[in-house]
């Protein structure tokens, strides 16, 4: 492949470009690269300390929750799978401020992870039978007596077909269905609760029937093919944009985009696999636009500096520092989840990208007298400390920055007006120089 | 409240969604919402903070680089308070006539007896009574039945409606703020800021957007060490010309260069100590955000826990208390020159029902009461409190008043104007302000330096921050202004320095002040080393400044300020300095002076000056030390022209127990003398003439700009030991002439003694007096003008007794001969 397109491939679906990764994939066609990042499959256990609410440990296993998964993203063989439970977390959205459970806010995550590539139908009718969404959206209090329509709105609006394919009757209607599909207390368990479940006859897109709540997922992902191809488009315009870049409604070259990967959902029956993997074989995600057009969220940032430093979770307790960047993983801000790009720029958000950045290169040199992680810095045999060039490349390298010229000489500039203060290298250069590496445009916008 | 910028009123109205089952799992709610909230910054304050005599906010370098434009002197401030989750308007501003407020209210109604009136029929809450104390100032406007039209009870929705100004029912994707903003010219960057995490809706415009800045301090950008300096230079050069890369990557750029630049402007803002308390702290940090000028107009604070829906009570008087407390810390760390700048507005997404509930709560309501806090407020009640008459259980309050009428009064009357086109059509002022922005600051230019002669006069008090002018004291980093010309016979033209007798009194700890000219940069120097809760009096020779004014700046705790003016300087003809050979004109220990008895409780003597160790029949004022000496109880002096009746001044305070001196300038009354009287218990008092001024005599007063001639301090040379002796050159040096001098007045700061010692000055080449300047007790440091003649080879000498201690002496200005 392509080393500039690899590199691209390899940022947008498994967070960083690992050296191992460009080894194994560079001799691969384009196809049989996507298929080694999309291969793989099975169930992942979650943490034992995660299966079940521990009385007074609430917030012990909640910040675990976050380490344990952001080291995941950092870890695993395949981290394309991360990646794609977090587009479900972020698409499903439920919020553990709200829910209030590890155990409802973990099965749920399980489910992302376990049926990120599966279909989105079963994806769809299973986690609106599980107790974090129930909860999050209301629907326990959607009875009879009483109806919500948190969840049914939702259900519509932000989950399948997009607002403007319904009506507010349609909704009055999937409430109605949905009613009665709520918890049982004693076990937090998902419970129908039949007493409190609307059976009388419900008209929903003009259909009169005793409608059940899972009948409306079914109606709008199959019965109707006309629904179903729009859910298909809904749901592939998010999806290009979390991995390419944004889309402008209206636009015929990016209305094409929609179209043509909404088939590929629609023909598959909402199988997820071949969707991906249609994007990610698709020229237009290698265009210029596409590789400047992401600017990385709060969490890829974190998992990015991570792995190019080395550190872990345990080290840096990045669940402090992800929210002054605006985004907690298990925490949306509401239920239509995070946005991109512009909404992550503020002076404010990156103050933060930068704490951490610095954070991060105090630890290094703190944390380690041995001088390890700073070694491919101070490699006498490379020239470093006559040569300021040689030092920015070296630091270049080792975060795999395609740097601008503009972002070079400011880098460069550093080093020589740092020497030209003083004769010997101290601790502050390699210091000084990595935490601007790490807030270099090029190591966001990637 | 932090709504994302984004927000539309769909998905706010999604965050609205009340909990009706309790979650089975007991989730530390407490520690959840501190991690959710807390966030970064709060471990991550970099850098000490500024020891006492830390000088500037920062360095030349550095302000030139990132400085943002100060605000014009008329350029109106306000500052936004939000009362997140729906303020109780009935229990804030409570209607204490009003049976169906007792009747609908119950349990948690305030009783009568407990309401700080405001008039017959409303007062405050109890836990207001700083806000009570505003309001009878007239600087408070109590705006009663704000709403708006078809409310919508939900948080979210109603708070998005507030943000955005508009009721069209669009999705609000701007704020009243952002939009003010578009139409501002020039950077946006420290235009407009939150004190938070995130920017709310309100701060985004069209095509601008304020800046947001964590109350707990600024992390990245806000160093000062060279490699930080270097590092933030060659960051910023990311944005230094388009990358090629897109427009997301010069996004970024310059975003990381908006990080930098915010950082070096406002770190020195937490570089002195801030509280926890939420609002108290934001609200700090907004005033010193004022302070540091760097042209800010909006800013905006917030904090919630108002959506009592039970248990009200306590929680509610907490809030109240928080707000009241948040309100005096603003005003007291305020600098007097913003004083008439600023305003202060609250806001709250609604009000609650009228009736509680049966849970000792309230539920989401309607019409609410605000405040419009401010100097330039005319203080009173507007719109209309609606009323109670006929509202059942489920009943909301009509309203009055839409709350774009104070967005609308703010912009117009405060903001430069231009209401109607920020909020998209004309709402009703409510024309709450009494004058417009800036009434009274100081303008034009500091004059320059000039030779001046000396004018004493009856010490007349011109500042005093516990009455006369704050009422409050002044905050750590916070600058009083004293309008020093114009006022206790000090003419308001021709003046080129004022004398003055710079007391502090019931600081919190310890500190310093500082004194300069109004206009100048603030120098390295202090002037008076403040103890924690002592009163304690130094005299200033300071050049008058822009509008005829001095600063007065206190670096860390609270301190009161009391400053007399004893005489002047002017360019016309006057008296002139001749300094001479220190004479005791009086000793109540022995009978030197005529009396042998310590002055008692009230007690005065008159002191004869004139014809004594020189001083001649034209003699106009005299320079004097005065000591106190052991005296029995905490008390003061005051010194003044004999015949005539004792001002409301003060010219040395001690506590029991001391030896405390001051110099003291006095003009000559009576048979030419002076009178002392000590106010509490019983002292002995030693006087000595250092010097005389009278029209024959040769030297004309010339202020400098403080020069630093002596610091002993670790780095530079070693502390003064025991029994030892200084020399000191003053002139040729710091901007004194080399010759043509007679004396030099020089502000000497003793730091650290290590025993009770006392320090002399005295010329060059001469015996050394048997009279002491200042009486450092082991462990404080203290300071003290002192007028010297200068001797031999154009220098002075510096004696310690006992002990060692640093030594600070800095030259202020200087007498011709």
């Amino acid at each position: 492949m392509d080393p500039l397109e690899l590199a691209h491939l390899l940022r947008r679906t498994e967070y960083v470009v690992r050296p191992s990764r460009v080894t194994d994939l560079t001799p691969l066609s384009r196809e049989q690269a996507v298929d080694n990042i999309l291969a793989f499959s099975g169930n992942v256990a979650l943490p034992g300390y995660l299966e079940n609410d521990i009385e007074g440990e609430g917030y012990d296993q909640y910040v675990y929750a976050i380490q344990w998964w952001i080291d995941r993203m950092c870890d695993v063989a395949r981290p394309m799978r991360e990646k794609m439970t977090w587009f479900w977390h972020g698409h499903f959205c439920s919020g553990w401020d709200k829910v209030g459970s590890t155990r409802a806010m973990m099965q749920q995550n399980k489910l992302f992870r376990d049926q990120a590539m599966g279909n989105f139908r079963t994806l769809t009718h299973s986690m609106s039978l599980q107790t974090a969404m129930l909860v999050y959206l209301d629907n326990i209090d959607n009875v009879d007596s009483s109806p919500n329509q948190n969840f049914a709105r939702e259900l519509m609006e932000l989950f399948t077909i997009g607002v403007g394919n319904y009506t507010e009757e349609d909704v009055t209607a999937a409430a109605r269905a949905w009613t009665g599909h709520g918890i049982d207390w004693n076990n937090y368990e998902y419970q129908f609760h039949s007493g409190d479940h609307d059976y009388g006859n419900k008209t929903f897109m003009g259909v009169a029937r005793n409608w059940n709540g899972p009948d409306i997922i079914n109606y709008l992902l199959q019965e109707n093919t006309a629904k179903k191809l729009v859910a298909c488009k809904f749901l592939s315009r998010k999806l290009w944009q979390f991995f390419a870049h944004q889309l402008t409604a209206g636009v015929p070259a990016d209305d094409d985009i929609v179209n043509d990967l909404a088939q590929v959902l629609y023909d598959n029956d909402f199988a997820i696999a071949p969707w991906v993997k249609a994007m990610l074989m698709d020229d237009r995600f290698y265009t210029t636009r596409a590789m400047q057009g992401l600017v990385r969220s709060p969490v890829d940032f974190v998992v990015a500096c991570m792995h190019y430093t080395g550190m872990r979770s345990e080290q840096l307790n990045p669940q402090w520092s992800v929210d002054g960047m605006g985004q907690v993983p298990y925490v949306p801000p509401n239920v239509a989840g995070w946005k991109t790009n512009g909404y992550w720029i503020n002076t404010s958000l990156f103050g933060a990208r930068a704490d951490f950045a610095r954070g991060i290169t105090w630890r290094m040199r703190n944390d380690d007298p041995a001088n390890e992680y700073f070694a491919y810095y101070f490699d006498p045999s490379e020239g470093t400390e006559g040569n300021p060039a040689q030092a920015v490349n070296n630091v270049v390298a080792k975060f795999a920055l395609d740097l601008s010229t503009i972002t070079r000489q400011a880098m460069d500039d550093f080093v020589t007006q740092h020497r030209s203060q003083q004769s010997w290298i101290d601790w502050w250069e390699p210091t000084d120089l990595v935490t601007m590496a790490m807030m270099t445009p090029e190591f966001h916008v990637a | 409240m932090s709504i994302d910028p984004d927000i539309s009123t769909a998905d706010a109205k999604r965050l609205l969604t009340v909990r009706e089952h309790l979650s089975p799992l007991e989730l530390d709610r407490r520690r959840f919402l501190q991690m959710v909230g807390w966030g970064v910054g709060a471990g991550a304050l970099g850098g000490g903070l500024g020891e006492v005599f830390a000088p500037g906010l920062m360095s030349n370098r550095m302000r030139e680089a990132y400085a943002a434009t100060p605000i014009g002197a008329t350029d109106g401030i306000v500052v936004l308070v939000g009362f997140d989750g729906g303020v109780d308007g009935l229990n804030m501003v409570v209607p204490y006539t009003n049976g169906q407020y007792y009747a609908q209210h119950g349990t948690i109604a305030i009783p009568a007896n407990q309401v700080l009136t405001l008039n017959g029929s409303v007062g405050l809450h109890p836990s207001l009574p700083y806000l009570k104390t505003l309001y009878d100032r007239g600087e408070v406007a109590v705006v009663q039945g704000v709403g708006y039209e078809d409310p919508d009870l939900s948080h979210f929705s109603s708070m998005a409606l507030w943000m955005y100004g508009k009721n069209d029912g669009l999705m609000p994707s701007t704020g009243w703020v952002g939009r003010w903003l578009d139409g501002m010219a020039g950077d946006d960057l420290f235009r407009a800021a939150t004190v938070g995490y995130s920017l709310p809706l309100s701060m985004v415009g069209d095509v601008k957007r304020g800046t947001a800045i964590p109350p707990w301090g600024i992390g990245f950008g806000g160093g000062s060490e060279d490699h930080d300096l270097q590092l933030y230079d060659a960051m910023r050069e990311f944005s230094a010309s388009p990358s090629g890369r897109g427009e997301w990557h010069d996004t970024v750029a310059t975003t990381v260069r908006g990080v930098i630049d915010v950082g070096q402007e406002v770190s020195p803002v937490f570089d002195r100590d801030l509280p926890d308390n939420n609002l108290v702290r934001q609200m700090m940090v907004a005033a010193r955000l004022i302070n540091a000028d760097l042209g800010l107009r909006v800013i905006d604070t917030a904090y919630g826990g108002f959506d009592t829906h039970s248990s009200q009570p306590q929680a509610f008087a907490d809030l109240m208390g928080e707000f009241d407390a948040a309100l005096k810390a603003f005003f007291t760390t305020l600098d007097d020159r913003f004083r008439t700048r600023v305003t202060i507005m609250t806001y709250s997404e609604f009000g609650r029902t009228s009736w509680s509930n049966d849970s000792e709560g309230t539920d989401h309501g309607t019409s609410n009461n605000q405040f419009i806090i401010g100097a330039g407020v005319q203080g009173g009640l507007y719109g209309q409190q609606p009323s109670l008459n006929g509202l059942d259980r489920w009943d909301r309050m009509p309203f009055h008043v839409d709350f774009r009428s104070m967005y609308t009064s703010v912009i117009d009357g405060w903001l430069g104007g231009g209401a109607s086109t920020v909020l998209g059509s004309s709402f009703p002022n409510l024309n709450v302000f009494k004058q417009a922005p800036g009434q009274g600051v100081a303008t034009g230019s500091v004059p320059a330096s000039a030779l001046g002669d000396f004018v004493g006069v009856t010490p007349y008090r011109l500042y005093d921050s516990r009455s006369l002018n704050r009422l409050l004291p002044l905050g750590a980093g916070t600058t009083g202004e004293v309008q020093v010309t114009g006022a206790g016979g000090v003419p308001a033209s021709g003046v080129t320095a004022v004398a003055l007798n710079v007391t502090t009194t019931l600081a919190t700890g310890t500190s310093a002040f500082t004194v300069w000219p109004t206009g100048d940069p603030r120098p390295d120097l202090t002037n008076l080393v403040v103890p924690a809760t002592r009163a304690v009096p130094n005299l200033s020779v300071v050049k008058v400044g822009k509008g005829g004014r001095v600063n007065v700046f206190n670096d860390q705790a609270e301190a009161q300020c009391v400053v007399d003016v004893v005489g002047y300087f002017r360019t016309s003809a006057a008296s002139r300095l001749q300094p001479i050979t220190p004479y005791r004109a009086l000793d109540t220990r022995n009978g030197t002076g005529g009396r042998s008895t310590p002055l008692g409780p009230n007690g005065s003597y008159d002191v004869t000056v004139r014809g004594l160790g020189g001083v001649p029949a034209d003699a106009e004022s005299v320079v004097l030390n005065v000591t106190a000496v052991f005296p029995t109880a905490t008390s003061w002096l005051t010194v003044w022209p004999a015949g005539q009746a004792k001002p409301l001044a003060s010219s040395l305070n001690y506590v029991a127990g001391q030896v405390v001196p001051n110099s003291v300038i006095a003009k000559v009354g009576t048979n030419g003398k002076v009178s002392i009287n000590n106010a509490n218990g019983s002292v002995n008092v030693v006087v000595d003439i250092l010097g005389y001024l009278s029209p024959s005599s040769p030297g004309r007063h010339f202020p400098v700009t403080p020069a630093r001639l002596l610091d002993t301090r670790p780095d530079n040379v070693a502390p003064i030991g025991p029994n030892s002796t200084r020399t000191i050159t003053v002139t040729g040096v710091g901007g004194v002439p080399a010759s043509g001098v007679s004396a030099v007045a020089l502000n000497v700061v003793a730091l650290s003694p290590t025993a009770n010692t006392f320090i002399t000055v005295w010329p060059n080449g001469e015996t050394r007096p048997n009279t002491s300047n200042l009486n450092p007790r082991a462990g404080a440091g203290v300071s003290n003008l002192a007028i010297v003649k200068v001797g031999s080879q154009g220098k002075v000498q510096l004696y310690n007794q006992q002990g060692t201690l640093d030594a600070l002496v800095d030259v202020v200005g200087y007498f011709t001969t």
